[in-house]
């Protein structure tokens, strides 16, 4: 008997009963949909809406796209985690939100320009910017947790992609979060800050994707 | 598959079985090798086990299988790379100094290159090469041993002893 066929035969008398994950989209809109109640409580709880308009007076279509943009962004690298975890699953999933998120780049960097352009070089101080890395740091904390602790139940066979779209999921989700409770209208330092708080929650999921994913 | 999720070994047997050619061909055609393949087969089948609850009943089981298969086929081809780049093989370092009798590789080697030269030679010269030149004996003692006459004896060893030196310059030792 070869090596292969004796494993087989270790792997066969170990066929104890497994229960099928379910379809990962499936899996990752529970997800979405337990954060969406949370977030959805807190805001309502803990936020002023009615500020939120107020501060982008005069651009609310654009402030809408943009965070249209940022929760695309969120959403589609959460579903992309979830599928790209799945043996066999195309890997494009991890240029998905690609489009999205440079929207939001784009939308985000017009606005703070029309701003700087209204307001002056006062635009450019950190002022409460540094609040922003601590929020979107701190939420991203247990929304990473608990999306790390479900992409790990499929034990990807390659979790750096696995980490990145989580990681960008993650950090996306918090940024719009944020915008609910931001105190000022974006900036571009604080734009800066932003992408450099998501930069810095993808490099952390990245870095920790074999210990954190159970990889098989 | 599906089967083989709800615990039924047969079926998983079966299953394992009909697809370890698949994975053998996915490795060679990712790996493009001949000598690890059944290492990775081994270490595809065991991710199989591993991560066999992430199967979906009803999808097709090709790219899930291949995915796999490509994977640890690209794992040991990391692997091996790593290897090389920080070990180099030595031969030296397979000898235990300590117990000289075990430092027995060039023993080895010599005791095969003379198999190879006293392969052609007859039995007649075998056995008067033996008698004469390894357990010296006399010629007459080496006649009444082998039932040789002195003469035979003479011309055995003399032509063993060319064919062998022919065959040692034919195949030299490396």
């Amino acid at each position: 008997m070869s090596r292969v066929e004796t494993l087989i035969e270790t792997l066969a008398a170990d066929a104890r009963p497994v229960r099928p994950l379910r379809p990962p989209v499936a899996r990752a809109m529970a997800w979405i949909a337990a954060v969406t109640i949370s977030g959805g409580l807190a805001v309502y709880l803990l936020a002023d809406v009615r500020q939120l308009f107020a501060r982008y007076d005069g651009r609310a279509e654009m402030m809408a796209l943009e965070m249209a943009a940022m929760l695309a962004t969120g959403v589609l690298a959460i579903v992309g985690a979830f599928l790209v975890a799945i043996p066999g699953r195309s890997k494009r999933w991890l240029l998905a939100p690609a489009g999205p998120f440079a929207a939001w780049l784009l939308l985000s960097g017009a606005g703070c320009y029309r701003d700087l352009v209204r307001n002056g070089s006062s635009d450019l101080s950190i002022g409460h910017s540094l609040d922003c890395l601590i929020f979107i740091l701190a939420v991203s904390l247990p929304l990473g947790v608990t999306l790390v602790w479900l992409l790990a139940r499929a034990r990807p066979i390659d979790p750096l992609p696995v980490a990145l779209l989580g990681g960008l999921g993650t950090a996306a989700t918090a940024a719009f979060i944020l915008q609910f409770f931001h105190p000022f209208a974006v900036t571009f330092v604080d734009l800066a800050i932003h992408l450099f708080a998501i930069a810095l929650v993808v490099s952390v999921t990245a870095l920790i994707n074999r210990r954190a994913l159970s990889p098989a | 598959m599906a089967a083989a999720q709800q615990g039924d070994a047969a079926a998983y047997r079966l299953f394992l079985t009909s697809v370890t050619p698949f994975i053998r061909a996915v490795a060679r055609k990712t790996g493009r090798w001949t000598d690890d393949v059944d290492d990775v087969v081994q270490d595809a089948l065991l991710t199989v086990h591993r991560v066999r609850h992430t199967y979906e009943p009803g999808r097709p089981v090709k790219p899930w299988l291949a995915a796999i298969a490509a994977r640890r086929s690209i794992d040991a081809m990391r692997r091996r790379g790593r290897i090389g780049m920080r070990e180099v093989h030595n031969d030296v370092a397979y000898e235990t100094f300590a117990d000289p009798r075990a430092n027995n590789e060039e023993a080895t080697d010599t005791a095969r290159t003379l198999a190879q030269m006293t392969s052609e030679l007859s039995p007649g010269q075998k056995e008067a090469l033996a008698l004469v030149k390894l357990k010296e004996l006399s010629l007459v003692e080496a006649s009444s041993v082998s039932g040789q006459s002195i003469a035979s004896l003479k011309v055995n060893i003399h032509r063993a002893i060319k064919k062998m030196r022919r065959n040692l310059a034919k195949h030299p030792r490396e």
